[in-house]
């Protein structure tokens, strides 16, 4: 998926992220360009410095990944500048 | 998760709506603890309290780690006076315990101070970097966890690395 253009993955849609990520039990990582982080861990999404327009991949395992997965791209949709 | 943990008092000014989710009648009377999470049964949010010499500086991370945070956990920023901590602590106890971070020397004996006096284990000073470890305790208190688990959050961000 990807970021929309003008929003980087910092501060407040990072913690939104994390939030939505932190409501389900399957393992998430999040990956952009070289770097991943765990998707529940805010000082690593955080340090993917992701700026508006990367795209973002996401990989999750676990009972509700399906749903998790689901839930954080509309996340990322509903990012607004 | 067997540390002492005082009950949930609801409607004392908690700035969000998550006072609307434990007492949907308005706040006003006093409710059982209520687990608000599907997942797991935390009762209230940790409240963070960051002590600086700098009034300044504490009010600005305030600032940044709620903007990350969100609107549910209470975060306090406050100078280095005992009464200044003190004041904070009770302001962010909003029944789920307290974590307090410090930055420098003065601040960390403030803290000190205040927390042996109370001598309880519901308000704990972190071992933990101001800055990263205010912004993933208040991401882990606005996501129900319980303290222990907010003040591992604050010590695991010594491990961040920056290049």
């Amino acid at each position: 998926m990807r970021l929309p253009d003008g929003v980087a993955l910092h501060a407040r849609p990072a913690g939104l992220f994390v939030r939505t990520a932190a409501g389900f039990r399957s393992r998430i990582t999040v990956a952009a360009g070289e770097k991943r982080a765990d998707a529940k861990s805010i000082l690593g999404v955080l340090a993917l410095g992701a700026a508006g327009g990367t795209t973002l991949q996401l990989m999750a395992e676990g009972d509700d990944a399906e749903a998790a997965l689901a839930a954080l791209s509309a996340c990322v949709a509903a990012f607004v500048e | 998760m067997d540390h002492p943990r005082p009950s949930w008092h609801p409607g004392v000014g908690h700035p969000s709506s998550l006072r609307n989710l434990l007492s949907p009648s308005g706040g006003a009377a006093p409710q059982r603890r209520t687990a608000y999470t599907a997942s797991e049964a935390v009762q209230g949010v940790v409240g963070i309290v960051l002590v600086s010499e700098s009034p300044r500086l504490a009010r600005g991370l305030a600032h940044l780690a709620g903007q990350v945070a969100g609107p549910d956990v209470r975060i306090e920023p406050t100078g280095a006076t005992g009464e200044q901590v003190a004041g904070a602590i009770a302001r962010a106890d909003a029944g789920a315990g307290v974590l307090v971070l410090a930055d420098l020397d003065v601040a960390i004996h403030a803290a000190r101070a205040v927390l042996d006096r109370r001598g309880d284990g519901a308000v704990r000073l972190a071992d933990a970097p101001l800055v990263e470890g205010a912004v993933a305790a208040a991401v882990t208190a606005a996501i129900g966890q319980p303290l222990d688990d907010v003040a591992r959050a604050a010590e695991e961000a010594r491990d961040a690395r920056k290049r």
